[in-house]
């Protein structure tokens, strides 16, 4: 910009420099033309007067090297010339400053001289006795008298252009200037044309605009990355080709990668139904499937992303199920031992009482039988029981009215209860400790004790021990009943308290159970708010520890 | 242009990933098939077995287009011209993956497959497949030297299983026909270890540029 102004500010100077010359020169060189003309009038009336006074011949004092003198008669012919040989001349009575001065006394002309070949400028005056006295001199004399000039202008004009140089410059400078310090960040602010000003305010308002545009997808950018981040799913997005456009950390953590090493969608997992996901997504089609990654199960769901009909990408979202088939895997389970435990009783009882009915049969068998179908009746009362007992735990409300239950009458209780069963395997159960007082529901604790104890004595080895004490500590009591037993293998213990869980696959019916006892206490815990401690030794016993809070 | 050429070089990429993941299926199948004799789970392995080798056309194709048509130089060549090779090691690893399948059902049957180190061979296999095509998904080459030092694994359980069976020979086992089976098979991981290898050394090729 700077540039253009100055190549126009000193083009411009530069042009009214040389027209004004121009002018100038046109001016002197009418003003010289004057000049001579008034010289060779007044030189005309001086040669005019000698001659009159001396004769023609006067005229022969002029050498015609800087001014030509002719003398013309009346009838055009010359007489007397001081350039020119007078008998090569011919009649000169045509010409305009001689027919001038035959008519009005006075005449001049400017013309080409077919004599001297060159550019003349004449005067002519009538002398008083008839003759024409005509002085002429050469037009070159304008020009020597203007290139005498000629060096002081070249100079003027030299400086004249370095002037007009150096003020274009910084004209074009001081204009750029306060365009240059416009504040791109406000421009509005600072002095500057006013010619600028509509343009400024435009530029400010789009500025204004335009922050506020990206102030908006900054924050969209940044809330969709909190969402995004935020969320326990996977989120993966990809183009037609299958690179990943986007992705949060949880798509990474959940497909076990720590950063993404490629482009392509392949890269992060190429597993049977992660590859059927991305092709049938990008075949415009919706689609779940599921994916194992080892002992994790997610769901994958994939949606096409369509423009103008066209598939474009994919959205995938990675959901980890891990939880949900394992809840499936223990409700299967449940519902399988549930209908393993009610039959097995049912199948004896029913087989039992399929032959007493075919009759014919000795009175002992039959008593035998009955015993039989008896025992099984039991089995299954009890397990009903048990079910029963266990639904209603967790199913109580955790806001129902709790009273206050010394855990010491209660061990006590269940002790008594149980001492039969114990004298009869010989087992020598044992209580330590003194009145603790819990907040909660003596009916489930008395259960949760009696399962304890119970297990205690069912998977105790002959002659061994059990074992219930009550230690009261200042943060809690804790109550914990050990025994003497087989022990729990380590690979089990996390599983004992599910329903229906037993250490012993075969359901046998060795050591007589439901495979309830500890679900039971593990509710009760619950309901209670109370934590279940368990440490086993195979072979050596098991210590149970429900540790209450105060 | 070279956008173009950009594109079909992440298709080649794609393509070698999909069909090393379809090796290792292969792979995998058949050790199941080996090892709990499930029918379906032949039909599975030969139908992938197919698919294999379907790949293979599609991305000799893929190669020969890239090498008509964009005249790839120094880095593209080198992984053009690796990817030529390893698809055939690929597509091997398949085929012996099928081979062992179609002997597996008379060696589980007899219940031989329990009592040598030939699951312990088939896990060191697979993960070598594993580590090698890892490697090249991840354009990791640690990860490929790890696969090609696998090897000296799965050749020393090879010996072991060998050492088993003639110890079973002179035991006097009776089921002459599993017992050869069986050392096939050993035979069979022993060459899928070695293709994964070369895999392996592919990779290092294509990314370094020097020969292993």
């Amino acid at each position: 910009m700077s540039r253009r102004i100055f190549q126009a500010s000193f083009i411009t100077s530069v042009l009214v420099l040389l027209i004004s010359l121009g002018l100038i020169f046109g001016v002197l060189i009418d003003n010289f033309e004057a000049r001579l003309f008034k010289e060779m009038e007044s030189e005309a009336a001086y040669i005019s007067v000698a001659i009159e006074a001396q004769g023609i011949d006067y005229v022969d004092n002029f050498d015609g090297s800087e001014k030509r003198i002719t003398i013309v008669d009346p009838e055009g012919t010359v007489i007397k010339d001081t350039s020119a040989d007078i008998s090569l001349l011919d009649n000169h009575k045509e010409r305009d400053e001689i027919a001038g001065a035959m008519e009005k006394g006075v005449g001049r002309s400017e013309r080409y001289s077919d004599t001297l070949m060159e550019r003349n400028l004449y005067y002519a005056t009538k002398m008083p006795d008839g003759n024409i006295l005509r002085v002429s001199t050469t037009y070159g004399s304008v020009f020597v008298l203007l290139l005498g000039l000629l060096k002081p202008l070249i100079l003027i004009v030299l400086l004249a252009l370095v002037i007009s140089f150096v003020v274009s410059k910084r004209v074009s400078r001081a204009i750029v200037k306060p365009i240059n310090n416009i504040d791109p960040d406000n421009p509005a602010e600072g002095e500057v044309y006013d010619e600028l000003t509509p343009l400024l305010r435009k530029l400010s308002a789009q500025k204004v605009t335009i922050d506020r545009q990206i102030k908006d997808a900054m924050q969209a950018k940044e809330e969709f990355r909190l969402i995004t981040e935020n969320m326990s799913e996977g989120l993966l997005v990809i183009d037609a080709y299958t690179n990943v456009l986007t992705y949060n950390t949880a798509a990474l953590k959940l497909l076990g990668i720590e950063k993404i090493t490629g482009t392509s969608a392949l890269v992060l997992n190429r597993k049977k139904s992660f590859r059927e996901v991305v092709n049938k997504a990008l075949g415009g089609e919706r689609c779940e499937e599921a994916l194992r990654l080892e002992d994790k199960h997610y769901d994958l769901i994939a949606s096409p992303v369509f423009e103008e009909g066209k598939v474009i990408g994919a959205v995938i979202v990675i959901v980890d199920v891990t939880e949900r088939e394992k809840r499936e895997q223990l409700r299967r389970e449940f519902t399988s031992n549930v209908s393993h435990e009610l039959k097995t009783p049912l199948t004896s009882i029913s087989g039992f009482a399929e032959m007493i009915k075919a009759g014919d049969m000795p009175m002992e068998t039959v008593v035998d039988f009955s015993k039989s179908i008896y025992d099984e009746a039991q089995r299954l009362t009890g397990l009903v029981s048990d079910i029963m007992k266990i639904s209603e735990i967790s199913e109580k409300p955790l806001s129902d009215e709790k009273e206050e239950v010394d855990l010491e009458r209660v061990c006590k209780n269940v002790i008594k209860t149980l001492m039969p069963l114990a004298d009869k395997r010989g087992i020598k159960l044992s209580f330590e400790g003194g009145k603790s007082i819990v907040k909660g529901s003596e009916k489930i604790i008395t259960e949760m004790v009696f399962n304890l104890c119970d297990n205690a004595i069912k998977y105790n080895k002959a002659e061994g021990k059990a074992e219930i004490k009550i230690c009261e500590t200042e943060k809690d009591i804790r109550l914990s009943v050990s025994d003497t037993g087989i022990g729990i293998p380590a690979l089990h213990r996390e599983r004992v308290f599910e329903r229906f869980y037993r250490v012993d696959k075969s359901h046998s019916k060795e050591v007589d159970g439901t495979g309830l006892g500890l679900a039971i206490v593990k509710h009760g815990a619950l309901y209670h708010d109370a934590e279940i401690e368990l440490e086993s030794v195979l072979g050596e016993g098991t210590k149970i520890t429900l540790i209450f809070k105060k | 242009m070279r956008n173009r050429f950009e594109r079909q070089l992440e298709e080649l990429n794609n393509e070698i990933i999909t069909m090393g993941a379809l090796c290792e299926e292969a792979i995998e199948t058949s050790i199941r098939y080996l090892f709990d004799g499930n029918e379906e789970l032949k039909e599975l392995i030969a139908d992938t077995e197919k698919q294999i080798n379907g790949k293979e056309r599609d991305i000799e194709v893929l190669c020969m287009k890239l090498l008509m048509q964009q005249q790839p130089v120094a880095g593209d060549l080198r992984i053009i011209s690796s990817a030529l090779k390893m698809i055939s090691d690929l597509e091997r690893i398949g085929d012996q993956a099928l081979d062992i399948a179609s002997m597996a059902i008379y060696v589980e049957k007899s219940g031989m497959q329990t009592r040598v180190h030939i699951r312990d061979m088939a896990n060191a296999t697979m993960k070598m497949v594993q580590y090698s095509i890892e490697s090249f998904v991840k354009k990791d080459v640690e990860l490929a030297y790890e696969a090609i030092r696998c090897d000296d694994e799965v050749d020393r359980l090879f010996n072991t299983v060998k050492n088993e069976l003639v110890d079973a020979v002179a035991n006097g086992e009776e089921n002459g026909e599993a017992l050869i089976d069986l050392v096939m098979i050993a035979k069979y991981f022993e060459r899928i270890g070695d293709h994964a290898e070369n895999i392996a050394e592919w990779v290092i090729y294509s990314i370094t540029g020097e020969h292993v």
